[in-house]
């Protein structure tokens, strides 16, 4: 009788021990491959000129640190060929997501969203490989004079096929936001 | 038998009882009564009464059969001349149990509530809080229709444990949308327990305990086997759940059971619009082995939880402004609805929990020893909207290992206490891959607790006391960098409680109870820091969080007339709460993030109180007529704010008539219920002046119309129960304030379920 006790809970032990033995044992390593941190911006004159960079940066991710952004400050009456670059800056080496982006083109869009008093004009998109905006570059026009604001806003389409449609505002419901930055502008 | 002779002690007690149909209140004569511990059998007779003489003090299980009947087991603590009433519920009810109603015994009577029987039946197919909402007092927190979790008296998640086949569930309850991993299948019995007994699993019981209880292992050679099947026309959800037991003639000591449950359902449709991605599949099993000779009883259990759950789409939130248009439409998208499939895709959870669980009982005289053994493992991965179509890797992937130790020991002194003590250890382990939400983690619980019974007459006094020592390792590796975010805590916890009950009659018993409890910070609550994309609020915990310290002090009444064609049932509750963690939305300081602005929510405390009522009346006029009225109520508010507390239960009413018709030849136990919920708009509201506290105000009153038809007929020898119920008979369009999905689509239309149960018993 008492034999049998022990027996029964020398297995029981046993059982416990080796459960025990088999997890896994590493550190707390959290790695989040969705993060942007940093979208800037490469204006370019068409004709020449001076190429500049304006940038919103997030190094640290979401939370943390207090995101910098710049102020786009640009000629008046001038045309500027815009190339955008994602970045997370999250990971070692720093990965370049807008490469991401293309891939998948059909899956994602770019809106330019320029204030009334910014006197920046956006157009010339580039295209998916249906024709349809993408947005990775961009040709912007500027007037006379303007103090204002800028919203680029990467919609995704997350639905399989994405049903990406050219009249497709910034807010449909077939898509939803990955990105919305705001910049302040200028016109000098 | 030997062993409690040899201690010489004066063997002559008696030990009489009285067993009725729990329904019917009927006698039950010719029940078979066992103590196999002593190998003694009686029969009951004409009165439903039966008397073992000359027993020993000590422990005894009873056995209790009849014609029709479930075998069921219940123990009974002699050390006096005792009787038991038990009441036996009878084949309609027949994942049955008895309730033994001590009138000179000790036998606990603390704060409990108890789903079983006919009324847990009604719940097959439909989730664990689903079910255990069917109690007076608990209600539900949702996610949409397929994710829910228990609220007892307005507090949910870690603030109430869940005890799973005697293992304190350990998985991610710190979420909103993270619903109990377990099979309801598996439960022969759920209760609600508060007071006492809840030191039994530890001093942070703030809400209360939820036990989930199988039923007992076979107690005769013989097998017996089950099969429960369902159909749910809303969502086209379909359940099987099997279960088979033996116990062989050549090693009568040695029983086992094998359980296993496969549910599925397609998209859940509202009166106006199906949702896309809410279907949901679940597979479950269980294994349980027991061995019992002399005074030894041991029990081996694994339990395999495993469910997909898709969850709406038009609720995934890339940022605010994406949160308030989904909110502004009143109705979703489109795009959203009307796909009728079982497919489910991102954003969807994969949940699965493992238990393997020992338990070895020793009986000795008036002493039992017990040890508990388990070892738990909780995956969770949940996947998120990606950018990358090919991406198939979850975006939080976090698993927790538990394993506990506990040692018991029950005994008895004198004529009247019975005692309880134990110790137990705790130790976990929590990794996290992907999106960061909660830490890597380890923590030691050691908890130590006694609690000590007395009976005397019309007296029942209780009390108890556990302490528990918590430590916390945390690491977290920060983004980009080699340095780690390390954390050490060290929380010392202290629960008890004292209830006092007293019998003026047999007809009215009043019952006090004052329980002291107090829950350590979860690490979500001290170190949470990150987009919650289900809400779109930002997260930031608060490492600074001390304990929470909880004084619950309740009275409850019963009373019954003597014909018991009436009976009241009440409680009334005050529990106030110092340093009740919880989160407060900053209107003013917006996380800025590349996609957007998010509103910042913070843990923080304040002195809360939450008191209420629960009241149940059940009235007979006539034999067949059943008429219960329940009644729940609550207050919560913020004491320091002097405002309402957020998300919590609003009054609600419900009514329910059934009538039970006479048994035919070959049909029986039929019965057709009809019930009426009705659901107060929640109007207690934190107030809006210091800003935005919500994104929509609480949803309008509704009342729903339930109904059931039931029935046993007798085919090919085998007793078959079928079942039809209409929940939301009317189909109408409402919305509950406690499910987070209120923002953005109504609740489910009217659903039809077929239940169907088949058993198959062979005793020898």
């Amino acid at each position: 009788m008492k034999k049998n006790i022990l027996r029964m809970s020398l297995v029981l032990v046993t059982a416990t021990l080796l459960l025990n033995a088999c997890k896994k044992d590493k550190p707390g390593e959290g790695n989040d491959e969705e993060v942007i941190t940093t979208m800037n911006l490469r204006f370019t004159p068409v004709g020449g000129g001076t190429v500049s960079n304006y940038t919103f940066d997030d190094p640290d991710g979401p939370g943390g640190a207090t995101p910098t952004k710049s102020v786009i400050t640009l000629n008046a009456s001038l045309t500027y060929d815009v190339q955008l670059t994602l970045l997370n800056k999250t990971v070692t080496p720093v990965e370049d997501v807008t490469t991401e982006i293309i891939a998948e083109a059909d899956a994602h869009r770019f809106y330019y969203q320029p204030s009334a008093t910014s006197a920046i004009n956006v157009s010339n998109l580039n295209n998916d490989g249906n024709g349809i905006a993408l947005g990775t570059t961009s040709r912007w026009t500027t007037g006379t004079t303007g103090l204002g604001t800028i919203r680029i806003t990467l919609r995704h389409y997350a639905s399989n096929p994405p049903n990406k449609a050219g009249a497709d505002p910034v807010d449909s419901p077939k898509s939803d936001t990955d990105i919305e930055v705001i910049f302040d502008t200028a016109i000098l | 038998m030997g062993l409690l002779m040899a201690n010489g002690q004066q063997c002559s007690l008696d030990l009489k009882g009285h067993i009725e149909d729990a329904d019917s209140k009927e006698k039950l004569s010719g029940a078979t009564v066992f103590i196999d511990s002593l190998g003694l059998v009686l029969t009951t007779d004409e009165r439903g009464d039966f008397i073992f003489k000359g027993l020993c003090p000590g422990t005894y299980r009873l056995r209790v059969s009849h014609v029709g009947c479930e075998t069921i087991e219940e123990e009974v603590a002699l050390n006096k001349n005792r009787h038991v009433d038990i009441n036996l519920p009878h084949l309609k009810n027949t994942l049955s149990e008895v309730t033994i109603n001590s009138l000179s015994g000790i036998q606990n009577t603390g704060t409990k509530n108890e789903l079983s029987g006919r009324a847990l039946e009604a719940t097959k197919g439909e989730s664990l809080a689903e079910a255990l909402s069917r109690i007076n007092g608990v209600s539900m927190l949702q996610t949409g229709s397929t994710i829910s979790k228990p609220v007892i008296h307005g507090l949910h998640s870690n603030r109430i444990l869940t005890i799973n086949n005697g293992v304190r569930q350990e998985g991610q309850q710190w979420g909103n949308e993270h619903a109990p991993e377990i099979d309801p299948y598996i439960a022969g019995k759920l209760t609600v327990i508060k007071g006492v007994d809840e030191l039994k699993y530890g001093s942070d019981a703030i809400g209360g305990v939820i036990l989930v209880e199988p039923k007992p292992l076979l107690g005769l050679p013989g097998y017996n086997a089950e099969l429960n099947a369902g159909y749910f026309t809303n969502n086209q959800l379909y359940v099987v759940s099997g279960l088979f037991e033996q116990q062989l003639k050549a090693l009568p000591a040695f029983t086992y059971r094998l359980q296993g449950t496969f549910r599925k359902a397609a998209n859940v449709t509202t009166p106006n619009y199906r949702l896309n991605n809410t279907g949901l599949e679940e597979q479950n099993f269980s294994v349980t082995a027991g061995w019992k000779k002399h005074q030894l009883n041991s029990e081996l259990f694994y339990s395999f939880f495993n469910t997909q759950l898709g969850i709406f789409k038009g609720a995934h939130i890339g940022n605010l402004s994406d949160l308030r248009e989904a909110i502004a439409g009143g109705q979703p998208d489109a795009v959203f609805t009307g796909q009728n499939t079982y497919h489910i895709e991102r954003p969807r959870q994969e949940v699965r929990h493992q238990i393997l669980k020992s338990k070895t009982i020793l009986q000795k005289g008036k002493h039992k020893y017990s040890l508990l053994l388990s070892a738990q493992i909780n995956d969770r991965k949940e996947f998120d909207i990606v950018r990358n179509s090919n991406n198939k890797s979850p975006q939080m992937d976090i698993s927790l290992v538990t394993f506990s130790e506990e040692l018991t020991r029950e005994w008895i002194t004198g004529k009247n206490f019975t005692h309880t003590a134990g110790i137990n250890s705790v130790q976990q382990e929590n990794q996290y891959a992907g999106r960061y939400f909660i830490p890597y983690y380890k923590s030691l619980n050691l908890g130590a607790f006694y609690i000590v019974k007395w009976n005397k007459e019309k007296w029942d006094i209780q009390s108890g006391v556990r302490f528990d020592q918590k430590n916390i390792n945390t690491n977290r590796l920060l983004a980009d960098s080699v340095v780690f975010d390390q954390y050490t805590f060290n929380f010392s916890t202290l629960g008890a409680s004292l209830n006092a009950g007293y019998a003026f009659t047999k007809q009215l018993k009043v019952n006090g109870t004052i329980t002291l409890a107090t829950r350590a910070p979860y690490v979500n609550e001290l170190l949470s820091n990150g987009i919650h994309h289900g809400t779109a609020t930002y997260e930031i915990g608060n490492i600074n969080l001390k304990e929470e310290q909880s004084i619950n002090t309740s009275l409850n009444m019963s009373w019954r007339n003597s014909s018991e064609t009436f009976s009241i049932q009440g409680t009334v509750y005050r529990n106030q709460i110092n340093n009740f963690i919880y989160q407060q939305p900053k209107p003013n300081e917006p996380v800025l993030t590349i996609a957007g602005a998010f509103p910042k929510w913070v843990y923080q405390q304040n002195n809360a109180v939450l008191s209420g009522t629960d009241i149940t009346t059940r009235l007979q006029p006539v034999k067949s007529l059943t008429w219960t009225i329940k009644y729940a109520m609550l207050r919560a508010t913020n004491r320091d704010l002097r405002d309402w507390l957020i998300r919590m239960p609003a009054d609600r009413i419900q009514n329910e008539l059934s009538w039970d018709f006479k048994d035919g030849k070959r049909w029986s136990k039929t019965f057709v219920s009809a019930e009426m919920v009705y659901i107060a708009e929640q109007t207690r509201v934190p107030d809006e002046k210091n800003g935005e506290q919500d994104y929509k105000a609480a949803p309008e009153a509704y009342t729903l119309v339930n109904a059931t038809l039931g029935t046993t007929v007798e085919l090919f020898k085998l007793p078959i129960t079928v079942s039809i119920t209409a929940r939301n008979m009317f189909n109408v369009v409402y919305r509950d304030y406690l499910n987070s999905m209120r923002y953005f689509t109504d609740e489910m239309g009217t659903n039809i379920q077929l239940r169907l149960k088949i058993p198959f018993k062979h005793l020898h």
